[in-house]
């Protein structure tokens, strides 16, 4: 158990703007699970500041990452 | 003498009532009568087969500049559309200082694609203030506006640069509020905010800086005038959306005023994301609060080039790798033979049959002709390639700037999407006409929602339909003199064959000011548009009528 909440998948989805974004599901503390949707570059800064080049490669990183692409 | 009446069609009214056969005459802009007319009129348009509805009424789009040099906000007219609420999620053309202008082009430009030629050769900016902005573009106009002022430039006129850096001063907010009366006065029916839109470099727009005070104390103005308050609401997570469901709940109670948020839409990867919010608004509205849901008909595509990093290719990370090199390197990499040979192998046996097949070319952009509107599929059979392979030559040919489109990734269920959009609190729209000109069309959801969730589906009655994008859409805005087939309100009309009626395929074309590109889908079905009683359209063809009015 973490103190704070983690990245536990990822996957592509349909932007309302025709883009492709990318939903991350995240762990809570407490054990909840919910989807956070980041636009296609906060996306894409989010897989940069992991060093991953695949989405399934994002599980188990901080939530913190995704504010590091915002 | 009536001048015109609509004989022998199925009206159908905008209330939801059944349909009945009848006529409609028309007399001094106002509807005259229904039902079986007896009488003469200057002009008989028979409608022998076809319904006989109210004008559509569309209640998010973003036509603030484009009606300035095209009053009917083209091509919503010719899918029936008589009425466009524009200004939405913050942004409206007025009130705003001269200096400011640059700024807030800026804005418009994120979020419609709009070409720079339309804000410097289009028309001649003349105003700053929302009775100027009424006044320039009211005499052009052959479809209705009812616009909605931007909370943003409000702050932008208040607060000038400091509108996108801080919180307002009580002074600031009372000025605001001054302001927010002065364009209700001049027209406006309503106020947007946006907690969720950036300006073309990033950074949030000014409604974003605004805390909660500032936001309640608009909304008692809105109070004033009964009027609308319009949200984007962080949709990107559905835990904070159902907060701003329950914000607005409270500024709707507290100032007795209409609120609606967009967008809401359906995903797969998030299957309760829709209906826990529509759940939410269910709760709110037994509260006595009015806060209403907008969705729209059509299904989001995804759409890419090889221009820029695209998420499309998130699972294949060799693509990652190489589509986030400078943009010299990247052609180089694709050239290459081993590294195309990787590239096509991540595609799947099939060299990206399934994968990529399906992908369509959209043109619009430096595709050559031939291949618009094929699949990639048909492009590769055609050019003895597998579809990666395709992908990457055609590209490359026309330097990278060649979009494919994925259609249907996204809202895409119908039988998921029916039922919410027959849900009696949810209001259609959303369509944001207008906007994104050059990555999708906007236009035509109306027209989906008969061809697919009425004939298709069977999710809505002809007649249900009709009135959610008509009457009822009337009642939610407070639009007082439209949405329904009735003696003395505005004649607004659109006939159409209830078997036709529909969207066609994208296109892009050109005739955005500077030869400006933007897709767009034509409308079937479609027989004729009055608009305050005057034919805007007919027989595929708009006519020289001006009957459009600024309507409260």
């Amino acid at each position: 158990m973490t103190d704070e909440a983690v990245i536990v998948g990822a996957e592509i989805v349909a932007g309302h703007d025709g883009a492709a974004e990318l939903l991350v599901r995240l762990r809570h503390p407490n054990g909840s699970e919910g989807p956070v949707v980041l636009d296609e570059m906060t996306g894409l800064r989010l897989m940069t500041a992991c060093g991953v080049t695949h989405v399934d490669d994002l599980a188990g990183q901080s939530w913190r990452r995704i504010l590091e692409g915002l | 003498m009536f001048d015109v009446i609509v004989r022998n069609g199925l009206i159908v009214d905008g209330s939801g009532a059944p349909g009945f056969p009848g006529d409609v005459a028309v007399k001094d802009g106002k509807i005259a009568a229904v039902g079986e007319v007896v009488g003469e009129a200057r002009t008989t348009i028979d409608a022998t087969g076809r319904v006989v509805a109210p004008g559509f009424i569309d209640p998010h789009t973003h036509f603030d500049v484009q009606l300035l040099w095209d009053g009917a906000a083209r091509p919503a007219l010719a899918h029936g559309v008589t009425c466009v609420v524009p200004g939405n999620c913050s942004l409206s053309l007025a009130p705003i200082k001269a200096p400011d202008r640059q700024r807030v082009i800026g804005m418009f430009q994120q979020i419609e694609e709009m070409p720079p030629e339309a804000f410097t050769t289009a028309f001649e900016w003349s105003w700053e203030d929302f009775a100027g902005y009424r006044a320039a573009l009211e005499p052009g106009l052959s479809i209705n506006v009812a616009p909605l002022v931007g909370h943003s430039v409000i702050r932008l006129w208040v607060m000038g640069a400091e509108a996108q850096e801080r919180a307002a001063a009580p002074a600031e907010i009372a000025a605001m509020q001054a302001l927010l009366r002065e364009c209700l006065d001049a027209g406006a029916v309503g106020l947007s905010t946006s907690f969720v839109d950036v300006d073309e470099n990033g950074r949030p727009v000014p409604s974003r800086f605004a805390q909660f005070a500032e936001l309640d104390a608009l909304c008692a103005v809105l109070g004033e005038y009964g009027r609308m308050l319009q949200v984007v609401p962080e949709f990107y997570a559905t835990d904070i959306t159902i907060a701003r469901i329950d914000q607005l709940g409270e500024l709707s109670l507290k100032h007795d005023i209409p609120t609606t948020f967009s967008p809401l839409f359906d995903t797969l990867a998030v299957p309760d994301n829709a209906d826990r919010a529509i759940s939410r608004v269910e709760e709110q509205f037994a509260r006595g609060a009015r806060v209403w849901p907008q969705m729209q008909t059509r299904p989001i595509d995804i759409s890419f080039s090889l221009l820029r990093p695209s998420l499309f290719f998130a699972r294949w990370p060799r693509w990652v790798r190489v589509l986030r090199l400078p943009l010299d390197a990247r052609e180089t990499a694709l050239r290459d033979p081993d590294t195309v040979a990787k590239l096509i192998a991540d595609t799947g046996p099939d060299g990206g049959e399934a994968a990529l097949g399906r992908l369509v070319a959209r043109g619009g952009d430096a595709c050559p002709q031939a291949f618009v509107g094929q699949t990639l599929s048909q492009i590769a059979k055609a050019r003895s390639q597998t579809p990666a392979m395709a992908l990457i030559d055609l590209s490359l040919e026309n330097k990278l700037d060649v979009a494919f489109l994925s259609a249907g990734q996204g809202h895409q269920s119908t039988d998921r999407i029916g039922p919410m959009l027959a849900h009696p609190l949810v209001h259609i729209g959303a369509s944001d006409g207008g906007a994104h000109l050059s990555s999708f069309s906007t236009y035509g959801d109306t027209g989906y929602l008969f061809s697919e969730f009425v004939r298709k589906a069977g999710a809505l009655t002809l007649e249900r339909a009709v009135a959610k994008i008509t009457g009822e859409t009337a009642d939610i805005w407070g639009l007082k003199d439209r949405g329904r087939l009735e003696a003395g309100l505005a004649a607004d009309i659109v006939v159409f064959d209830p078997d036709l009626i529909g969207r066609a395929e994208e296109r892009p074309t050109f005739d955005m000011p500077g030869d400006g590109m933007r897709y767009v889908r034509d409308a079937t079905g479609i027989d004729t548009v009055l608009v305050n009683g005057e034919v805007a359209y007919a027989k595929g063809a708009y006519t020289v009528a001006r009957a459009g009015i600024v309507c409260v």
